[in-house]
């Protein structure tokens, strides 16, 4: 007799059990939507933030920085003097091993870079050999491509990038190629210290916005032909998605020795900077990896702010349609107050009336609310696709997250109401209303 | 005709006072509707404002340089820099000189800048030890420090000679060490005055970094400002930075706009439906109004001086929720508060009440098409 | 108006009323005279409500004329059938129908507002005369059923309509009440109101001098009562 009445009732109140069932239904659409964009969000900034360029740097453990200082200072360029030592450069073909590392598939790009003073159109002028981009394929069946175009996404080229298959094709920086009145498609001669020399054409003139504009970027196999140095570079800039930074990580990056068995487990198997750095360190021997602060700070900063900004959004949100919810819920429950008097008039018990209309209710929702998951799946893509131009992934921990969340607002909403319907007497709702 | 309308008013307030549960219910739905509306509304204005704030953290913007190659800024180009930017979106505006200085021998080059500006132009400094606060103080980048093997608290000797090729010398007292993973980690910095002191030659700047709030046609702008301020300066943006910061930040605050739009139309239908339940319930009351002959649009209008009186509750309610949640959000994500934009809460409750009344009309609307006959009879 | 024909206040001719299959009434002819006290009668089913609701204005006949204080009902737009209503027409229902959130006299007033102006004094006389006057201020749950239908019959004839329209007056009333109810009931009539009561019980439709009993949407029965044709 339940089931027959709970069917009739399903089935006559068409209209108002929709009504439940649609409010519900967007409720948990824009829950599953927010979640779903809310666990992936992180990874999505992450990857823009990408664009930033490189953060990690990868110099040999004997060499320092203090090459780079050179280049600043409005002095007229020309790079350090190469180094006699092997032990000051790494050899490129180890660097594969970057994408092996535990967090290989953190590792979005790399590229080795080796620079050589050469004279060229009467100056000394810093030129850069590095992968433009270059295929590699791993000993783990991977196939990779990787190189320095995707990391210098703030370059502004006139012509056609760099070509990995164009051995003597060069990017030249945009005041370099104003001050040798050089244009895209013709040559110029540079000449290496040593005495070897090599014929390069210009692919496309760059402007970077920063010291790179005084310098030309070469295929590296070119550079190091002239420098004399087969198979080395000087250093290697790696970009990864990381982890913001926390209390553990920093203790890590001061001295990785002094965390405990447990917290050293959490602290490699999590992808901060400083364990990616670690790792790489221990897969390339005779390797110094610095992060670079300036990119990886930030995107700690931006990546938790923005995480947290969408966590809020989302409480708020949820907050929101469970309001809204279990309002309509009362709302629909008050209006049956007719039928409540007229069912207990008839001698229906409290608990048998509440087992009806709450399963009433909570079938309607539950109609909604699958209808709402797959309409917010929906929607997370259609925010993912729209604004990162990637589809969102959606995790499974959604799902009995939405559900939980139908059931306890559901049921928490139709209580109130329940209570109130269940001390009315019911001649007082039969007559005279 | 006075008393009539007092009447009507009577009767719409009676039926919002002592239906009170009714009312609730209503005015929470309302009350959600307006307090989503001008939170997130709020923040829309306010996020990209304070996220590029955020992207301040990657440094400079705007680098200053004086246009003939090899010249320097004097104090009044700076100052002359520092009027042209004057205004909110200004972080930090740090001078630095660069100096080829010998210690034991060895060459270095020495910095001098101002400290309190490097720290907001360059938040992400990692300073081991502490920032120089007195004179003869300095910080040693971190391979500096690792070459040389001098500790903070240990005394650097450094010499040089100055433009006019005269030998200086002077003694540092070496309170930090400075990390970026960068270029910084090769450097000696010092304050500007110590620079000035030692050299024998004051107040040149070879570049000065800003870090401006701002992009793309802001930082244009800015530019002109400084260009027609100090004609004899070369402002350039550092496009590595203005560039993935204009990517990035369209792309959030894409994203932000985008959830918002979500949200709000979703509330806006949430809000609607149960607008519709509670005036579905009233049908009838409209059928006897009906039989009592009521036309149609009289009956519309009381639901209408309704549906006002609660959008307007409601969207002042909301209004004032909004505004909260606006700001709790703004706090413990941004650490900042946020001027409420004041004006949004009339367009708030105008909306709220438009909601609520497109809301109820379309019930009400339906209520009175329908015979007053079938209303009267049916249960 | 000015129809010097106009001998009956409701003339009803050869209707029918047809929903989907159902025919509800089925060439029903009845004419009231001003002053008349009718019953309807019939077992449910019969066509009673929809001939009142065709009588109150409340819906139209699918064939048939109805014209009411000589005014012919025939094609007019619900609007102008709203218009009847409120200027001729006084309705008192079975479940009272009074607003919930408004008081006794406040829902008399409802009816003055919608017909014209309201005036609280006229109102309050109106509830002073179904003896209601100490319960003017009280809302319809703290009112008893029989004093519920007082203040809907104050409403109804708060406009002074010339037709008084009643379903099942008594049909939520016990004995006391619904006595009390008649007699404000014969009272109007003594005054020359014009009641058509709908029901199924015999003893409400034995106060009124004529009875119509409908049967399956047709007009099985008009009798007038013996006593009242006595006295004719």
């Amino acid at each position: 007799m339940f089931l027959k009445m709970l069917l009739g009732a399903l089935a006559r109140q068409k209209r108002k059990h929709l009504m439940i069932a649609f409010t519900v239904g967007l409720g948990v659409s824009l829950a599953t939507a927010m979640l779903g964009v809310m666990f992936d969000v992180g990874d999505k900034v992450n990857q823009e933030l990408k664009s930033y360029g490189a953060n990690l740097n990868v110099i040999p453990k004997g060499a320092s920085m203090l090459g780079e200082m050179y280049q600043l200072g409005g002095d007229e360029g020309g790079g350090p003097a190469l180094s006699e030592l092997e032990s000051d450069f790494i050899r490129e073909d180890e660097l594969y091993k970057i994408k092996m590392i535990f967090w290989a598939y953190n590792i979005v790009d790399f590229a080795p870079f080796l620079t050589l003073g050469v004279e060229a159109g009467g100056r000394q002028v810093p030129l850069t050999g590095t992968w433009f981009d270059r295929h590699l394929s791993l000993p783990t069946g991977d196939e990779v491509d990787t190189g320095m175009t995707a990391m210098r996404s703030w370059w502004v080229l006139e012509g056609r990038p760099g070509d990995e298959a164009d051995p003597g094709g060069v990017l030249v920086g945009r005041e370099l190629a104003d001050a040798l009145g050089l244009a895209v498609g013709q040559t110029l001669e540079a000449r290496a210290p040593g005495g070897r020399a090599a014929t390069l054409r210009v692919r496309a003139v760059f402007e970077s916005g920063g010291d790179d504009d005084r310098g030309i970027f070469a295929p590296l196999p070119l550079v190091q032909d002239l420098a004399g140095r087969p198979g080395l570079v000087q250093r290697v800039e790696v970009s990864a998605l990381t982890t913001p930074e926390n209390e553990l990580a920093r203790r890590a990056a001061q001295n990785p020795g002094s965390l405990t068995r447990i917290e050293w487990d959490t602290w490699y198997c999590t992808a901060y900077i400083s364990s990616i750095a670690y790792q790489i360190e221990e897969i390339l021997p005779g390797v110094r990896v610095k992060p670079v602060l300036r990119v990886a700070q930030s995107e700690g900063a931006i990546l938790s702010k923005t995480q947290l900004m969408i966590i809020l959004l989302t409480l708020l949100t949820l907050l929101c349609s469970s309001l809204a919810i279990s309002n309509l819920v009362t709302a629909n429950i008050m209006e049956r107050s007719v039928e409540i008097g007229l069912l207990k008039a008839l001698g229906a018990t409290g608990l048998s009336i509440s087992l009806l209309v709450l399963s009433e209710i909570l079938l309607a929702a539950f109609g909604g609310g699958v209808a709402g998951y797959l309409v917010g799946l929906g929607l997370a893509q259609f925010i993912g696709l729209s604004v990162f131009g990637s589809t969102v992934a959606v995790k499974a921990v959604v799902i009995p997250i939405g559900a939980l969340m139908v059931l306890a607002v559901t049921l928490l909403g139709s209580l109130p109401a329940l209570r109130a319907l269940l001390g009315l007497r019911p001649t007082e709702v039969l007559h005279g209303r | 005709m006075g008393s009539n309308r007092s009447f009507a008013l009577r009767m719409v307030l009676w039926s919002l006072l002592r239906r009170r549960s009714r009312l609730l219910v209503a005015l929470t739905g309302v009350t959600i509707g307006a307090t989503v509306l001008l939170g997130l509304v709020t923040l829309c204005y306010d996020i990209p404002r304070q996220l590029g704030r955020e992207f301040r953290s990657y440094g400079a913007n705007m680098v200053f340089v004086k246009d003939v190659v090899g010249g320097r800024l004097g104090r009044e180009d700076l100052e002359a820099i520092r009027r042209g930017l004057s205004g909110d979106s200004l972080v930090g505006l740090t001078p630095f000189r660069y100096e080829p200085v010998r210690n034991n021998m060895l060459p270095y080059t020495a910095v001098g800048t101002s400290f309190a500006d490097v720290r907001l132009t360059s938040p992400f400094w990692q300073v081991g030890g502490e920032w120089p606060s007195a004179p003869g103080q300095i910080l040693l980048g971190a391979d500096v420090a690792e070459a040389t093997r001098i500790q903070n608290g240990q005394r650097m000797a450094i010499d040089g000679r100055n433009g006019r090729q005269e030998r200086y010398e002077k003694d540092f007292t070496v309170v930090g060490t400075v990390r970026t993973g960068g270029v910084e980690d090769g450097l000696i910095y010092m304050a500007m005055a110590d620079m000035e002191e030692m050299t024998r030659e004051p107040g040149l700047a070879d570049l000065a970094e800003a870090s401006l709030a701002s992009g793309g046609t802001g930082l244009a702008g800015l530019e002109a400002r400084v260009r027609a301020a100090a004609p004899s300066v070369e402002p350039r943006l550092v496009t590595r930075v203005t560039r993935s910061e204009e990517t990035v930040l369209a792309k959030l605050t894409w994203l932000v706009y985008l959830v918002t739009l979500v949200v709000l139309s979703l509330t806006m239908i949430c809000v609607t439906t149960t607008m519709m339940t509670v005036v579905m319930e009233r049908r009838r009351e409209i059928g006897l109004k009906k039989a009592l002959g009521a036309e149609n649009g009289r009956v519309a209008r009381e639901f209408l001086a309704e549906g006002l009186m609660l959008g307007i509750l409601g969207g002042l309610i909301g209004s004032f929720c909004g505004l909260l949640f606006a700001r709790l959000v703004s706090y413990s994500v941004f650490g900042r508060g946020l001027t409420p934009e004041l004006h949004l809460v009339p367009i708030t409750v105008l909306a709220s009440a438009l909601v609520t009344i497109v809301a109820s009309l379309w019930p009400v609307r339906k209520a009175v098409d329908v015979e007053p006959a079938l209303v009267l009879k049916g249960e | 108006m000015l129809n010097p024909e106009a001998t009956f206040i409701l003339d009803i001719e050869d209707i029918s009323k047809i929903y989907g299959p159902i025919k509800a009434l089925q060439n029903v002819s009845l004419a009231v005279r001003p002053g008349e006290w009718l019953a309807i009668m019939g077992p449910s089913g019969s066509g009673k409500t929809t001939l009142m609701n065709i009588i109150g204005c409340l819906d139209s006949p699918s064939s048939g004329r109805v014209t009411l204080d000589g005014l012919s009902l025939d094609s007019l737009s619900s609007g102008e059938l709203t218009a009847i209503r409120r200027e001729s027409i006084g309705l008192i229902f079975q479940q009272f129908h009074l607003i919930s959130y408004l008081t006794a006299l406040e829902n008399v007033m409802v009816a003055q507002y919608y017909h014209s102006l309201v005036d609280e004094r006229e109102a309050l006389e109106a509830l002073e005369n179904v003896g209601l006057g100490d319960r003017a201020k009280h809302l319809p749950r703290q009112l008893s059923g029989g004093e519920q239908q007082r203040v809907c019959i104050a409403r109804a004839l708060i406009n002074h309509p010339k037709l008084l329209l009643a379903d099942e007056p008594t049909g939520n009333l016990d004995e006391t009440n619904e006595a009390l109810v008649m007699d404000i009931l014969r009272s109007l009539h003594r005054q020359g109101s014009t009641i058509i009561v709908v029901t199924h019980a015999p003893e409400v439709a034995a106060h009124a001098e004529r009875t119509v009993v409908l049967e399956h949407g047709r007009v099985a029965r008009d009798t007038r009562s013996p006593l009242l044709q006595a006295k004719a």
